[in-house]
């Protein structure tokens, strides 16, 4: 019992003087703090920013009316009504519209043919032609949707007064226009808003990535010195994995919380995005996905040899490891590789929960898969970092030195 | 002559560096090609397929039965069925359905008996890619399933095919996509996404090994090779780095337009172009991050952040004119926004070289910052009085 309790004692003083010896080292390290509390704090509020607008309204659009008859007209006037698009421009021929659009001072070109009035008068089917501009796929996005409304408003007009020719009453013709009528829902980002779809993604991966460089520029700047990761106690000789490991994430774990709370709650809050979740639901996500970073951080440092290095390799990384966590190209038509390649990372499930939760409102219970699997990447990658602690002390013993290169 | 000379001694010097420290080509080549496999099979499919979409059928007639057989026929969706409408929002809100329908009780019956019954569905847009389509497959197969009604009730009083088609669709949209046709999501991204790993490479890449000779020391022997001359040594130091970066741009061109066949409708000669002068201007403002911030520890950290920044600024996924005022002018401060202008001028409206001269100018101007710290960094050379760490 007595041995029990000065292990227990022991154990905690070494622990505490590796997290001492840690935070001391990040704290005097300005690089690091530039990482971790510039890009870690201003990262979210520039991409809120950035992202600001959230949609592209009335984005400019040509209109070649080859009919110019009042039914074209109306056409045309509905869709300068509409939130996604602006008639910019009336031109003459399709070569002008065209120039304009080269020019790129409109996003897209509307062209309406001559017979459209005599078709439609003639109960045949008339053609609207449209061209998207596919440099980007809000432009293409805007001009579909547009034209899309005033193409089925215009058609039910239009069903309505042939029934009424056809000699149909009121009820009939409403059932015929639409013997099934729809509603549609679009309940978390009603509008397609691209801060909301965007910012719910990167703001958890700004906590990983920043994490991660931050922590091997120390690992680097430890290696360039001469010094080894393996910051163990000497009275322990060789023992005491457990206590180094714990002691160097707790720094981080510790400073880290602060960071995910600012970064996870705040910033949704600052600009205006949806917070449909309590805060103490998501400080739990915070509680896993942290620690989860932590230890993968501390596995995935060691690879760094030198302090600047961990940039020069690892960056592209960031772009990667957002487009893995399937907030953009859905997760479901991921090659089989990538997809298990994208379990490596902490964001792809930490990402998924926060987008569930925080904007969709699902609660935590509904984010078990995903705890689930944060709680087995923090076992292993705990495992995984403990086992290169204990080689690098082994190294270290058997050829001082070479390692450290 | 002795300058050509000091040259070529100083690239042999650098050629010697690459070859010791793998961290050049790993960073520039390795880097590449992995970012080139990994969004080329990420994104191969183009479009996403088997959307999963979710129906909640609470009427399991041969009408609701017939519109999950029609929505699974689509390219786009694949039905899941769901037994009550709580069943299926969960889904959704734990992000394994796109979106789902709900066939409400009596659809059938109300159908034939004309009351109009409401089809809801309920689209999840947290997902931009997955929950436009969803929504856009969704809303064509209601409108399909309202006309298929119409046309037997209109069958019903004796109108002719023809006439019905009139009155069913009156009008038709002919949609064209004008620079990609298949609306494909690969193309769209990766023709930016990687021009956007090059530059912030090139960056990184160009500050390290610039910054390397302050932080172990080396600049002065540098120096000493190139005879004492700053003008020869940054030659001889930037030449190799200039020929690596510009062959690496012009096979991922290749790879782009050639292998991969990505729609291209202007030169690739002058998508080439492109690429090199994006090539010097990335190379000119790692010039100046070095050179304003002689110590490579923060240099490095600065030029990741900028690098980073650039693929939001470039405005292909969220446009740059529809962001504030103040981040527009802000975002030509990075060389990728000037090269995606061109290539949007090149490959979508085959404009040619008078359609981007004004682009080709701007990425020249970046040539201007060098010069301004080009004294500021020869004295850190000279004197080495930064601190290393």
């Amino acid at each position: 019992m007595k041995r029990t309790i000065s292990y227990i004692k022991q154990w905690c003083r070494d622990w505490y003087s590796v997290f001492g010896q840690e935070m001391k080292q990040i704290f005097s390290d300005s690089g690091v703090l530039v990482i971790f509390f510039l890009a870690g704090l201003a990262y979210p509020v520039l991409y809120g920013f950035i992202y600001g607008n959230s949609s592209v309204d009335d984005m400019p659009v040509a209109i070649v009316d080859h009919c110019g008859s009042p039914g074209s007209r109306e056409f045309t006037r509905k869709l300068d009504a509409t939130r996604e698009l602006h008639i910019a421009c009336t031109c003459a021929d399709m070569g002008e519209a065209e120039r304009l659009m080269q020019q790129r001072k409109v996003k897209g070109i509307v062209m309406i043919p001559a017979d459209f009035e005599e078709k439609i008068a003639s109960a045949e089917q008339a053609t609207v032609s449209t061209y998207a501009d596919m440099s980007s796929f809000l432009y293409y996005k805007n001009l579909t949707m547009g034209v899309n409304m005033v193409m089925l408003d215009t058609m039910h007009s239009i069903q309505a007064s042939r029934f009424y020719a056809a000699g149909y009453g009121k009820e009939d013709v409403s059932r015929l226009v639409q013997p099934v009528r729809y509603e549609e829902n679009l309940p978390y980002n009603r509008n397609f808003a691209y801060n909301i779809f965007f910012l719910s993604a990167v703001l958890l991966l700004v906590i990983q990535q920043t994490m991660f460089y931050g922590m091997s520029m120390l690992t680097g700047t430890m290696r360039e010195e001469k010094r080894s990761i393996s910051v163990l106690p000497v009275s322990l000789k060789g023992r005491g994995l457990s206590r180094t490991v714990a002691g160097r994430g707790a720094a981080y774990w510790l400073i880290y919380m602060g960071i995910g709370v600012y970064v996870a709650v705040l910033t949704p809050w600052m600009f205006g995005m949806p917070r449909n979740c309590s805060f103490r639901e998501i400080l739990v996500l915070l509680l896993f996905y942290v620690s989860a970073c932590v230890v993968f951080s501390l596995t995935f440092s060691s690879l760094v040899r030198r302090r600047e290095t961990v940039f020069v390799l690892f960056l592209f990384m960031s772009p990667v490891c957002l487009f893995l966590t399937g907030f953009s190209w859905p997760e479901s038509s991921f090659p089989g590789f990538w997809k298990a390649f994208s379990y490596l990372f902490p964001s792809t499930f930490a990402v998924k929960a926060f987008i569930n939760m925080n904007t969709a409102g699902a609660g935590l219970s509904m984010a078990a898969p995903q705890l689930a699997a944060l709680t087995v990447q923090i076992i292993v990658y705990y495992i995984l970092s403990c086992m290169i602690v204990f080689t690098e002390n082994r190294l270290k013993s058997r050829h001082p030195g070479r390692l450290l290169r | 002559m002795g300058r050509l000379k000091d040259i070529k001694a100083v690239i042999r010097r650098e050629l010697r560096l690459m070859r010791q420290r793998p961290v050049y080509l790993l960073a520039s080549v390795g880097v590449m090609t992995f970012c080139c496999i990994f969004f080329l099979t990420l994104l191969r499919d183009g479009f996403p397929k088997d959307l999963p979409t979710g129906v909640v059928d609470l009427d399991n007639s041969s009408l609701s039965r017939n519109f999950i057989r029609q929505t699974d026929a689509t390219e786009l969706g694949k039905t899941i069925g769901f037994a009550s409408y709580t069943e299926a929002r969960e889904a959704m809100q734990t992000g394994k359905i796109d979106a789902f329908i709900v066939i409400p009780e009596g659809f059938y019956d109300d159908v034939l008996s004309g009351r109009q019954p409401v089809l809801a569905f309920y689209v999840n847009s947290l997902y931009f890619v997955g929950g436009a389509l969803s929504y856009k497959n969704l809303l064509s197969m209601v409108n399909l399933t309202s006309g298929a009604v119409q046309r037997e009730l209109l069958r019903a009083k004796g109108l002719s095919e023809e006439e019905i088609t009139g009155l069913i669709q009156p009008i038709a949209i002919d949609a064209h996509q004008i620079g990609n046709v298949t609306t494909d999501y690969g193309v769209y991204l990766t023709n930016v996404l990687i021009p956007g790993i090059l530059e912030a490479i090139i960056i990184l890449v160009t500050v390290y090994a610039l910054g390397s000779e302050l932080k172990y020391g080396t600049s002065r022997h540098l120096l000493e090779k190139a005879g004492g001359s700053m003008s020869v040594a940054m030659a001889g130091k930037l030449i190799p780095y200039t020929i690596l970066f510009t062959v690496i741009g012009v096979i991922c061109n290749l790879v782009l337009y050639g292998w991969a066949g990505f729609p291209m409708a202007g030169s690739v000669w002058n998508m080439m172009l492109g690429t090199l002068l994006l090539v010097l201007a990335s190379e000119s403002v790692a010039f100046f991050i070095i050179g304003t911030l002689p110590v490579l520890r923060l240099a490095i950290s600065i030029s990741a952040l900028y690098s980073v920044l650039g693929f939001s600024l470039a405005g292909f996924t969220f446009p740059v004119e529809a962001m504030p005022a103040a981040i527009q002018g802000f975002a030509s401060l990075f060389p990728l926004r000037h090269y995606y202008q061109m290539f949007v001028q090149e490959a979508i409206f085959a404009s040619g070289f008078s359609g981007w001269y004004m682009q080709a100018v701007y990425l020249l101007l970046f040539m201007f910052l060098p010069p301004l710290v080009y004294r500021r960094l020869q004295k850190a050379y000279i004197f080495q009085n930064y601190p290393r760490k």
